[in-house]
Protein backbone atom coordinates (compact mmCIF):
# COMPACT_ATOMS: atom_id res chain seq x y z
CA UNK A 1 0.00 0.00 0.00
CA UNK A 2 2.66 2.46 0.30
CA UNK A 3 3.97 2.12 -3.38
CA UNK A 4 3.25 5.43 -4.53
CA UNK A 5 5.25 6.72 -1.77
CA UNK A 6 8.32 4.31 -3.04
CA UNK A 7 7.49 5.19 -6.60
CA UNK A 8 7.82 8.95 -6.34
CA UNK A 9 11.32 8.49 -4.62
CA UNK A 10 12.68 6.71 -7.20
CA UNK A 11 11.14 9.47 -9.35
CA UNK A 12 12.77 12.17 -8.00
CA UNK A 13 15.47 10.53 -7.30
CA UNK A 14 16.02 9.74 -11.18
CA UNK A 15 15.13 12.69 -12.09
CA UNK A 16 17.56 14.20 -9.92
CA UNK A 17 20.29 11.93 -11.52
CA UNK A 18 19.38 13.05 -15.12
CA UNK A 19 19.59 16.46 -14.47
CA UNK A 20 23.45 16.25 -12.72
CA UNK A 21 23.81 13.39 -16.01
CA UNK A 22 21.64 13.71 -18.93
CA UNK A 23 20.83 11.30 -21.23
CA UNK A 24 20.87 12.04 -24.94
CA UNK A 25 16.76 10.35 -26.51
CA UNK A 26 13.84 8.88 -24.12
CA UNK A 27 14.43 6.36 -21.37
CA UNK A 28 12.03 3.34 -22.32
CA UNK A 29 12.92 1.35 -19.11
CA UNK A 30 13.88 1.68 -15.79
CA UNK A 31 15.52 -1.15 -14.19
CA UNK A 32 14.59 -1.98 -10.71
CA UNK A 33 15.71 -4.15 -8.13
CA UNK A 34 13.43 -4.79 -5.60
CA UNK A 35 14.52 -7.06 -2.02
CA UNK A 36 12.11 -10.04 -1.50
CA UNK A 37 11.80 -8.89 2.09
CA UNK A 38 9.58 -6.01 0.78
CA UNK A 39 5.60 -6.51 0.98
CA UNK A 40 5.70 -4.41 -2.49
CA UNK A 41 3.03 -5.63 -5.44
CA UNK A 42 4.93 -5.39 -8.17
CA UNK A 43 1.40 -4.20 -10.60
CA UNK A 44 1.08 -1.51 -8.54
CA UNK A 45 4.39 -0.15 -8.23
CA UNK A 46 4.15 -0.33 -12.41
CA UNK A 47 1.03 1.78 -12.19
CA UNK A 48 2.23 4.41 -9.52
CA UNK A 49 5.37 4.71 -11.99
CA UNK A 50 3.09 5.14 -14.87
CA UNK A 51 0.90 7.58 -13.49
CA UNK A 52 3.46 10.25 -11.68
CA UNK A 53 5.69 9.82 -14.12
CA UNK A 54 3.31 11.76 -16.41
CA UNK A 55 4.51 15.02 -17.55
CA UNK A 56 7.94 14.34 -16.93
CA UNK A 57 10.77 13.77 -19.26
CA UNK A 58 10.40 9.89 -18.18
CA UNK A 59 6.49 9.81 -19.36
CA UNK A 60 6.27 6.20 -21.24
CA UNK A 61 8.87 4.89 -19.34
CA UNK A 62 8.63 1.44 -18.13
CA UNK A 63 9.80 -0.42 -15.12
CA UNK A 64 11.21 -3.31 -15.44
CA UNK A 65 11.36 -4.71 -11.81
CA UNK A 66 14.00 -7.40 -10.60
CA UNK A 67 13.41 -9.49 -7.75
CA UNK A 68 16.47 -9.90 -5.62
CA UNK A 69 16.43 -13.22 -2.94
CA UNK A 70 17.90 -12.82 0.61
CA UNK A 71 21.19 -12.78 1.24
CA UNK A 72 22.84 -12.99 4.55
CA UNK A 73 26.03 -12.98 6.28
CA UNK A 74 26.56 -15.11 10.17
CA UNK A 75 27.71 -13.17 12.76
CA UNK A 76 29.08 -16.51 14.23
CA UNK A 77 30.75 -18.60 11.88
CA UNK A 78 30.72 -15.88 8.55
CA UNK A 79 28.71 -17.62 6.58
CA UNK A 80 27.52 -15.68 3.72
CA UNK A 81 24.80 -16.52 1.02
CA UNK A 82 21.06 -17.65 0.35
CA UNK A 83 19.16 -18.64 3.25
CA UNK A 84 16.62 -21.88 3.49
CA UNK A 85 12.05 -21.05 2.87
CA UNK A 86 9.49 -21.88 5.27
CA UNK A 87 7.46 -23.86 2.85
CA UNK A 88 4.15 -25.57 2.65
CA UNK A 89 0.27 -25.60 2.86
CA UNK A 90 -1.02 -22.51 4.39
CA UNK A 91 2.27 -20.05 4.16
CA UNK A 92 1.30 -17.33 1.38
CA UNK A 93 5.00 -16.26 0.48
CA UNK A 94 8.12 -18.79 0.58
CA UNK A 95 9.23 -17.11 3.67
CA UNK A 96 13.39 -16.83 4.43
CA UNK A 97 14.30 -18.42 7.70
CA UNK A 98 16.35 -15.89 8.96
CA UNK A 99 19.19 -17.53 10.51
CA UNK A 100 22.41 -19.30 9.37
CA UNK A 101 22.19 -22.41 7.51
CA UNK A 102 25.68 -23.81 8.15
CA UNK A 103 25.55 -23.45 12.29
CA UNK A 104 22.39 -21.82 12.81
CA UNK A 105 23.97 -18.24 14.57
CA UNK A 106 21.96 -14.67 13.79
CA UNK A 107 22.51 -13.15 10.36
CA UNK A 108 22.72 -9.74 9.19
CA UNK A 109 21.09 -8.67 5.90
CA UNK A 110 23.44 -8.33 3.13
CA UNK A 111 20.51 -8.31 0.45
CA UNK A 112 16.70 -8.68 -0.14
CA UNK A 113 15.64 -5.05 1.30
CA UNK A 114 16.69 -3.35 -1.61
CA UNK A 115 14.79 -0.80 -3.70
CA UNK A 116 17.00 0.98 -6.22
CA UNK A 117 17.54 1.81 -9.88
CA UNK A 118 19.99 -0.03 -11.61
CA UNK A 119 20.01 0.70 -15.36
CA UNK A 120 18.34 2.51 -17.72
CA UNK A 121 17.37 1.62 -21.66
CA UNK A 122 17.95 5.07 -23.75
CA UNK A 123 16.73 5.14 -27.17
CA UNK A 124 18.64 7.72 -29.03
CA UNK A 125 15.76 10.14 -30.67
CA UNK A 126 16.84 10.12 -34.67
CA UNK A 127 18.77 13.11 -36.01
CA UNK A 128 16.87 16.49 -36.71
CA UNK A 129 13.78 15.37 -34.44
CA UNK A 130 12.31 17.59 -32.15
CA UNK A 131 11.85 16.10 -28.69
CA UNK A 132 8.44 16.75 -27.65
CA UNK A 133 9.82 17.79 -24.37
CA UNK A 134 11.24 20.63 -25.08
CA UNK A 135 9.37 22.51 -27.49
CA UNK B 1 18.66 1.24 -27.58
CA UNK B 2 21.33 1.39 -24.93
CA UNK B 3 21.61 0.39 -21.59
CA UNK B 4 23.13 2.62 -19.07
CA UNK B 5 24.37 1.56 -16.01
CA UNK B 6 23.75 3.60 -12.67
CA UNK B 7 24.56 3.28 -9.46
CA UNK B 8 21.95 5.41 -7.86
CA UNK B 9 19.25 6.14 -5.18
CA UNK B 10 18.34 2.72 -3.47
CA UNK B 11 15.05 4.16 -1.86
CA UNK B 12 15.24 2.00 0.88
CA UNK B 13 18.85 2.94 1.48
CA UNK B 14 17.82 6.67 1.97
CA UNK B 15 14.62 5.59 4.68
CA UNK B 16 17.66 3.70 6.93
CA UNK B 17 19.83 6.92 7.07
CA UNK B 18 16.93 9.10 8.53
CA UNK B 19 16.00 5.74 11.07
CA UNK B 20 20.10 6.14 11.67
CA UNK B 21 19.87 9.68 12.08
CA UNK B 22 16.72 9.15 14.60
CA UNK B 23 18.72 6.40 16.44
CA UNK B 24 21.37 8.96 17.12
CA UNK B 25 19.09 11.76 18.39
CA UNK B 26 17.87 9.46 20.61
CA UNK B 27 21.08 7.89 21.80
CA UNK B 28 22.44 11.45 22.69
CA UNK B 29 19.18 11.95 24.85
CA UNK B 30 19.68 8.69 26.70
CA UNK B 31 16.44 7.55 25.52
CA UNK B 32 15.36 3.77 24.63
CA UNK B 33 13.10 3.93 21.93
CA UNK B 34 10.88 0.89 20.96
CA UNK B 35 8.72 0.51 17.57
CA UNK B 36 5.45 -1.25 18.39
CA UNK B 37 3.85 -2.71 15.45
CA UNK B 38 0.39 -4.43 14.93
CA UNK B 39 -2.93 -4.80 13.32
CA UNK B 40 -5.70 -2.42 14.50
CA UNK B 41 -7.23 -3.64 17.43
CA UNK B 42 -4.19 -5.56 18.55
CA UNK B 43 -3.72 -4.34 21.84
CA UNK B 44 -0.85 -1.90 21.14
CA UNK B 45 -1.99 0.72 23.20
CA UNK B 46 -3.39 -0.85 26.37
CA UNK B 47 -0.17 -2.67 26.25
CA UNK B 48 1.77 0.64 26.05
CA UNK B 49 0.21 1.79 28.64
CA UNK B 50 1.01 -2.11 30.82
CA UNK B 51 4.42 -1.57 30.28
CA UNK B 52 4.98 2.23 31.08
CA UNK B 53 2.98 1.62 34.30
CA UNK B 54 5.51 -1.14 35.55
CA UNK B 55 8.60 0.89 33.91
CA UNK B 56 7.41 4.12 35.80
CA UNK B 57 7.27 1.85 38.93
CA UNK B 58 10.77 1.30 38.69
CA UNK B 59 11.36 5.09 38.85
CA UNK B 60 11.87 5.39 35.14
CA UNK B 61 10.54 8.36 32.87
CA UNK B 62 8.13 7.23 30.19
CA UNK B 63 6.56 8.95 26.98
CA UNK B 64 4.92 7.81 24.31
CA UNK B 65 3.79 8.36 20.48
CA UNK B 66 0.92 7.67 18.78
CA UNK B 67 1.21 7.56 15.17
CA UNK B 68 -2.29 7.23 13.74
CA UNK B 69 -4.27 7.69 10.16
CA UNK B 70 -6.31 10.62 11.90
CA UNK B 71 -7.85 10.94 15.21
CA UNK B 72 -6.14 11.80 18.30
CA UNK B 73 -7.84 8.66 20.47
CA UNK B 74 -4.74 6.88 21.67
CA UNK B 75 -3.07 10.04 22.09
CA UNK B 76 -5.30 10.84 24.53
CA UNK B 77 -5.06 7.80 26.38
CA UNK B 78 -1.38 8.42 26.58
CA UNK B 79 -1.73 11.72 28.19
CA UNK B 80 -4.49 10.85 30.62
CA UNK B 81 -1.90 8.47 31.90
CA UNK B 82 0.39 11.59 32.34
CA UNK B 83 2.80 10.51 29.89
CA UNK B 84 4.88 13.04 27.96
CA UNK B 85 3.52 12.73 24.61
CA UNK B 86 3.09 13.48 21.16
CA UNK B 87 0.67 12.51 17.91
CA UNK B 88 1.55 11.77 14.09
CA UNK B 89 -1.24 11.60 12.20
CA UNK B 90 -0.07 10.35 8.79
CA UNK B 91 -3.08 11.24 7.05
CA UNK B 92 -3.67 8.10 5.11
CA UNK B 93 -0.47 7.08 4.41
CA UNK B 94 -0.57 3.37 6.58
CA UNK B 95 2.78 3.53 8.43
CA UNK B 96 5.04 5.94 9.99
CA UNK B 97 8.14 6.70 8.22
CA UNK B 98 11.70 7.74 9.75
CA UNK B 99 11.05 11.21 8.47
CA UNK B 100 7.77 11.86 10.24
CA UNK B 101 8.98 10.73 13.73
CA UNK B 102 12.09 12.72 13.40
CA UNK B 103 9.75 16.03 13.12
CA UNK B 104 8.21 14.52 16.30
CA UNK B 105 11.07 13.58 17.87
CA UNK B 106 12.57 17.36 17.33
CA UNK B 107 9.38 18.86 19.38
CA UNK B 108 9.19 16.01 21.90
CA UNK B 109 10.84 16.56 25.40
CA UNK B 110 13.20 13.72 25.00
CA UNK B 111 15.00 15.52 28.26
CA UNK B 112 12.23 14.39 30.38
CA UNK B 113 12.15 10.83 29.11
CA UNK B 114 14.51 7.35 29.64
CA UNK B 115 11.92 5.05 27.55
CA UNK B 116 9.56 6.18 24.69
CA UNK B 117 7.21 4.15 23.00
CA UNK B 118 6.47 4.84 19.19
CA UNK B 119 3.12 3.56 18.49
CA UNK B 120 3.00 2.55 14.65
CA UNK B 121 -0.22 3.04 11.89
CA UNK B 122 -1.87 -0.15 12.77
CA UNK B 123 -0.88 -2.47 9.93
CA UNK B 124 0.63 -5.80 10.11
CA UNK B 125 1.88 -5.19 6.80
CA UNK B 126 3.44 -1.56 5.23
CA UNK B 127 5.57 -0.74 8.54
CA UNK B 128 7.82 -3.85 7.93
CA UNK B 129 9.44 -1.80 5.48
CA UNK B 130 10.25 1.33 7.39
CA UNK B 131 12.84 1.28 10.14
CA UNK B 132 12.25 4.20 12.47
CA UNK B 133 15.61 4.44 14.19
CA UNK B 134 14.37 2.58 17.61
CA UNK B 135 16.73 0.25 19.25
CA UNK B 136 13.84 -2.21 19.73
CA UNK B 137 11.13 -3.29 17.58
CA UNK B 138 7.93 -5.60 18.70
CA UNK B 139 4.78 -7.10 16.79
CA UNK B 140 1.47 -7.31 18.69
CA UNK B 141 -0.79 -9.81 17.39
CA UNK B 142 -3.75 -10.98 19.58
CA UNK B 143 -5.35 -14.12 19.13
CA UNK B 144 -8.67 -12.87 18.32
CA UNK B 145 -6.62 -12.34 14.48
CA UNK B 146 -6.67 -15.93 14.22
CA UNK B 147 -4.22 -18.52 14.93
CA UNK B 148 -2.68 -18.40 11.21
CA UNK B 149 -1.45 -14.94 11.59
CA UNK B 150 2.15 -15.41 11.29
CA UNK B 151 1.55 -17.84 7.88
CA UNK B 152 -0.18 -14.99 5.96
CA UNK B 153 2.23 -12.44 7.08
CA UNK B 154 5.86 -14.12 7.62
CA UNK B 155 8.46 -10.92 6.53
CA UNK B 156 7.46 -8.88 9.15
CA UNK B 157 7.54 -11.97 11.79
CA UNK B 158 10.88 -12.88 10.16
CA UNK B 159 12.15 -9.44 10.40
CA UNK B 160 11.19 -8.81 13.91
CA UNK B 161 13.14 -9.86 17.42
CA UNK B 162 10.44 -9.80 19.88
CA UNK B 163 6.56 -11.03 19.01
CA UNK B 164 3.89 -10.71 21.66
CA UNK B 165 0.70 -12.61 21.24
CA UNK B 166 -1.83 -10.61 23.34
CA UNK B 167 -5.42 -11.14 24.70
CA UNK B 168 -4.67 -14.56 25.81
CA UNK B 169 -7.48 -14.40 28.16
CA UNK B 170 -9.84 -15.17 24.87
CA UNK B 171 -7.47 -17.63 22.74
CA UNK B 172 -10.57 -20.40 23.93
CA UNK B 173 -13.60 -17.95 23.31
CA UNK B 174 -12.13 -17.92 20.01
CA UNK B 175 -11.08 -20.98 19.34
CA UNK B 176 -7.81 -20.31 18.58
CA UNK B 177 -4.15 -22.22 19.63
CA UNK B 178 -1.73 -19.49 20.10
CA UNK B 179 0.87 -22.45 20.05
CA UNK B 180 0.34 -22.61 16.60
CA UNK B 181 1.38 -18.99 16.35
CA UNK B 182 4.74 -19.57 18.65
CA UNK B 183 5.55 -22.10 16.65
CA UNK B 184 5.43 -20.84 13.25
CA UNK B 185 7.33 -17.62 14.61
CA UNK B 186 9.67 -20.23 15.79
CA UNK B 187 9.92 -21.40 12.17
CA UNK B 188 10.59 -18.00 10.23
CA UNK B 189 12.74 -16.60 13.41
CA UNK B 190 14.43 -19.00 15.20
CA UNK B 191 16.27 -16.26 17.27
CA UNK B 192 13.25 -14.32 18.02
CA UNK B 193 11.67 -13.87 21.49
CA UNK B 194 7.82 -14.51 21.93
CA UNK B 195 5.31 -13.22 24.86
CA UNK B 196 2.13 -14.62 25.67
CA UNK B 197 0.55 -11.60 27.43
CA UNK B 198 -3.31 -10.60 28.27
CA UNK B 199 -2.36 -6.58 28.58
CA UNK B 200 -5.94 -6.08 30.50
CA UNK B 201 -5.01 -8.56 33.27
CA UNK B 202 -1.48 -7.52 32.95
CA UNK B 203 -0.09 -11.12 32.53
CA UNK B 204 2.81 -11.52 30.89
CA UNK B 205 3.43 -7.92 30.52
CA UNK B 206 6.57 -8.49 32.77
CA UNK B 207 8.30 -11.29 30.50
CA UNK B 208 7.59 -8.89 28.20
CA UNK B 209 9.93 -5.91 29.57
CA UNK B 210 12.46 -8.45 29.94
CA UNK B 211 11.93 -9.44 26.26
CA UNK B 212 12.43 -6.10 25.26
CA UNK B 213 16.06 -5.61 27.31
CA UNK B 214 13.70 -3.26 29.98
CA UNK B 215 13.18 -5.26 33.41
CA UNK B 216 16.65 -3.95 34.63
Amino acid sequence: MHEYSLAHSLLQGLLEHLEREPVSGRVRKVHVRQGELLILSQQALKEAWHILTERTPLAGSELEIERVEVRVRCRSCGYRGPVPRVEGEGWHFQAPVLSCPRCGGRVEIEEGRELAIIALTVEEAPAGEVDPCDS
Amino acid sequence: MHEIRTGFGDVLKRQLELAERNYELLADHGVRAVNVMGAIGSGKTTLILRLAERLRARGLRVGAIAGDVAGDDDFKKFQAAGLPSALINTEDQCHLDPHRVRHALQEFPLAEVDVLFVENVGNLVCPADFPLGCEQEVVVISVTEGDDMVRKHPKIFAQTDVVTINKLDLAEVVGVNPQRLVEDYRRVNPHGRVVLTDAKSGRGVEELLSALGLAE
